[in-house]
């Protein structure tokens, strides 16, 4: 089973701690939502168990190596990672947006090799997006560009996916949409998907962990019907909330600061 | 909707007009050959004055031009798709300055007498050298590298003025800026071989970039994250690129604008895709420099119409409009 | 009367030995002046060197940085001990000169400086043809007052093209002073007037030579026997040397290349008969020009 591990990831900027002795293990079939202020240091420690920012403390383990000790592609094949508001730099087709996602399985040269074409489409499929199939990714809206991202980490079918607020901006229904999908690659694919979010509404939903991050230190993490409480919200987002509802039907209400 | 093309079309296509292109040019001269003369000539070059004319000078300068053309092009593809931006090309960037500066520096200086591969060896460093005090100010975005392209080009420019400055006599001062306005005129089979060594292995390398750009379309966290090696990438690029142009400059002086407007031609019609506009890009900056050689051989003014001059003039008012258009497009 | 002819007659045996000008101070065949010169003041290389050659250095007051090059090649050791200057305002008011030397270009400023210290003007024109040398000899040797050593310095030149002239050369051979595609001297330019001298045809002065680029294409089709070019004073590196030569125009024109001084073509100067006279030497020596094409 995947284990993905921070084992006391520190990372400084400035004299300040972003990041303070962050532990903790994720495993295959967990979908966890990382919540936090802003500035709580959310995007950083994704990125640092993306393998893409060195800390200056600790590291970042996949099934027991670091990942220092493993090669960009190897480390490419997987895992994927989206960052926040991703965007495609050139009007390319979505299908050869998408089709990015197979470059660490792709040799040097060449277009895309025949074998791959039934994934690609499996993959386009699988986001509903082939009426877009040829349409130039710089003209998506937001949710369908969404959609795109996300058929491209998953086409090379990683064992983990990261993602920074993948909701953001997005309309109620495409929120929804994409926040499901993640918990059924969680659930259904046995996937280990981590995600930041900022509407708590979703993530109590959807998510079936929660990590609480507040200044650099991880506050809580476990099941999201374990952490999920008042108390954690008044320490992370320093708001007075009401919970009612469980699991797919809870809901928030925020009442005032605390 | 439609599929853009099949990959082979575009640049079979170019190559095709490359080679009719290149022929022609065999033709034109101020010396008139007939095809009959021109295959004789070709067959048995010293048996008649057509083929001397040939095979030592409109092949060799067809084969520099070919070689100096695709440089340009390729760079501009790379270091377009490397920037994710349009307007990027050797020129901006302060390359060909620093290559002309090396080159400059080579020949008055006397160096080149000592040591006939002075000239391409100082353009290469000039060309890297400018290309990484570039990269290295212009880290963040694509507009501060633009900005620092741009900064590093006035330093070229103002060693280049320095130079001229303290020329080693007023002819040659004129001379230095005549060979900056860039030619192709009366060059020989011994220019080829000092360049093409460097300029293939400059092509060479760049032609791997492939993945590298298409991933970059993700921007750079995405592409880091599908494993592609950033820093490795960009000094690749600065070599190859240092290498290709530096040794073209200093064979033909500065020619420029072609690394911009070859790969902007070719992206439509690629569907926008970075590593498809390389091979295209190449030849279709061949074909673009052949042609405006054949200009200079073909439009009849008093004084040698310099290379370089006729590429600025035409392509400046495709940088205006370029950039007109990237108003509309941009935020 | 004799006096100046013996000093003429030594002038004419110099001038043939190319030896320093060991003549007796010019200055005192010349009939003596109030009004003569003192401080002469020249701005302009070509300018310099009839000065150097007309003048005593005594009255010399200055003559631009390049002289020295020039005159090493052309007469040794003449600018030595000479003042140099930059052309420059300051130059002129530290001089004091009384009379200033110019070349056409230069007269304009000159002249507003000239006459801010009190001094005169003297424009000299470019020479194209050996008339225009004699005459800017003459007006040169008038103004620093020294009218007969320039008619001495005139004397020889006509002699030597006199020589030149009264024995022509075999055939008259085809020649450019070409130097890789750039601008050559066509007709009308003292180059063209020193090969015709010589007695060989400048290929870039024909009718029907319209255009003056003239690059390597032309050169084959039109086949000269020669080649001339220049580069030789200044040794200067620049694209215009053997390096720099198409490869094709190497092979074709071993050993038919022939050097000139530059200096003797920019500058009219009496030398420039010289000129021609080596010209001819190094044309009757070329080896017999294969059959053209």
């Amino acid at each position: 089973m995947t284990v993905l591990s921070a084992r006391q990831l520190s990372v400084v900027r400035g004299g300040r701690a972003i990041l303070d002795a962050a532990d903790f293990d994720l495993s295959a079939g967990m979908f966890v939502a990382l919540v936090g202020a802003n500035g709580a240091g959310k995007s950083t420690l994704l990125a640092c168990l993306a393998g893409l920012l060195r800390p200056d403390g600790g590291e970042v383990r996949l099934d027991g190596q670091p990942l220092s000790r493993l090669g960009g592609r190897e480390l490419a094949r997987r895992r994927a990672y989206l960052p926040q508001n991703p965007r495609a730099e050139w009007p390319i087709a979505v299908e050869r947006l998408v089709a990015l996602g197979l470059t660490p399985h792709l040799p040097a040269f060449g277009g895309l090799p025949g074998g791959f074409e039934p994934r690609l489409t499996e993959a386009i499929v699988a986001c509903d997006l082939t009426q877009h199939r040829f349409q130039p990714a710089t003209t998506l809206s937001g949710g369908e560009l969404a959609r795109a991202m996300l058929a491209r980490a998953l086409i090379g079918d990683p064992q983990i996916l990261l993602a920074d607020e993948p909701t953001a901006g997005l309309d109620p229904r495409h929120g929804l949409d994409t926040m499901g999908r993640l918990r059924r690659l969680a659930v259904e694919q046995g996937k280990l998907v981590m995600t930041s979010v900022h509407d708590m509404s979703l993530a109590a939903r959807h998510a079936t962990h929660l990590m609480a991050l507040r200044d650099g230190k991880v506050a809580a993490f476990g099941e999201t019907r374990e952490v999920l409480s008042p108390g954690l919200l008044r320490e992370v987002f320093d708001v007075e909330a009401r919970i009612s509802g469980a699991a797919g039907d809870t809901i928030i209400d925020y009442r005032g600061p605390a | 909707m439609r599929r853009a093309l099949p990959a082979y079309v575009l640049p079979a296509a170019a190559f095709l007009l490359l080679v009719a292109v290149a022929t022609g040019s065999l033709f034109l001269g101020r010396v008139n050959i007939s095809p009959a003369e021109l295959w004789a000539g070709i067959v048995a070059p010293r048996d008649s004055l057509a083929g001397l004319v040939v095979t030592e000078l409109r092949l060799p300068r067809a084969v520099l031009a070919i070689l100096v053309g695709a440089s340009l092009g390729l760079s501009g593809a790379v270091l377009q798709g490397l920037l994710r931006n349009p307007l990027a090309e050797p020129g901006l960037l302060g390359v060909s300055n620093g290559a002309a500066l090396g080159a400059v520096v080579s020949i008055y200086f006397g160096i080149e007498h000592h040591f006939g591969l002075a000239t391409p060896l100082l353009g290469m460093v000039g060309a890297i050298g400018a290309g990484a005090l570039t990269f290295a100010f212009g880290r963040g975005s694509t507009l501060t590298l633009i900005l620092a392209g741009a900064a590093v080009c006035s330093l070229m420019s103002a060693f280049l003025a320095l130079a001229l400055n303290f020329a080693p006599s007023p002819y040659a001062a004129y001379e230095m800026s005549v060979w900056m306005l860039g030619s192709l005129a009366e060059r020989s089979w011994d220019h080829v071989i000092l360049a093409a060594p460097f300029i293939l292995a400059g092509l060479a390398i760049l032609a791997t970039m492939g993945r590298a750009v298409d991933a970059l379309t993700l921007g750079e966290a995405q592409a880091l994250s599908l494993g592609v090696n950033l820093d490795r990438t960009r000094m690749l690029a600065l070599l190859a690129v240092g290498l290709a142009v530096g040794a073209a400059t200093s064979v033909t002086g500065s020619v420029g604008f072609i690394g911009l407007v070859a790969p902007h031609l070719v992206r439509p019609f690629v569907g926008h895709q970075p590593s498809r506009t390389l091979l295209p890009s190449a030849l279709l900056g061949a074909v673009l420099l052949l042609l405006a050689d054949i200009g200079t051989r073909v439009i009849h003014t008093n004084t040698e119409l310099r290379l370089g001059a006729l590429t600025s003039l035409l392509g400046a008012p495709f940088f205006f409009w370029l950039v007109m258009r990237l108003r509309k497009v941009a935020p | 009367m004799r006096r100046v002819l013996r000093i003429a007659a030594l002038g004419l045996a110099a001038a043939a030995l190319g030896a320093p000008q060991a003549v007796a101070a010019p200055s005192a065949a010349a009939p003596s002046g109030a009004g003569r010169p003192q401080r002469i003041m020249s701005l302009n290389v070509c300018t310099d060197l009839l000065l150097l050659q007309l003048a005593p250095k005594a009255r010399i007051a200055s003559v631009t940085f390049m002289a020295p090059q020039g005159a090493a090649v052309l007469f040794p050791g003449r600018a030595d001990g000479v003042a140099l200057n930059h052309g420059r305002a300051e130059d002129v008011i530290n001089a004091r000169p009384d009379l200033i030397l110019d070349s056409a270009l230069g007269a304009p400023l000159t002249r507003t400086m000239a006459r801010r210290i009190g001094a005169r003007v003297v424009e000299v024109k470019d020479a194209n043809s050996f008339a225009d040398i004699r005459d800017i000899v003459r007006q040169v040797g008038a103004a620093v007052g020294e009218p007969q050593r320039a008619e001495a310095l005139i004397g020889q030149m006509d002699a030597t093209l006199a020589e030149l002239s009264s024995h022509p050369p075999a055939r008259r051979l085809r020649v450019v002073a070409w130097s890789g595609g750039s601008a050559v001297p066509g007709k009308g330019s003292l180059t063209d007037a020193i090969i015709t001298a010589a007695g060989a045809t400048n290929i870039a002065a024909q009718p029907g030579q319209a255009e003056s680029t003239f690059g390597v294409e032309e050169l084959l089709v039109a086949r000269p026997d020669a080649l001339l070019y220049g580069g030789a004073t200044l040794g200067q590196p620049s694209l215009v040397t053997d390096q720099g030569q198409h490869r094709v125009v190497r092979e074709l024109y071993a050993g038919r290349r022939i050097r000139f001084n530059d200096i003797a073509h920019t500058c009219g100067v009496p030398q420039s008969a010289q000129s021609a006279r080596d010209l001819r030497r190094a044309l009757d020596a070329l080896p017999p020009s294969r059959v053209g094409r």
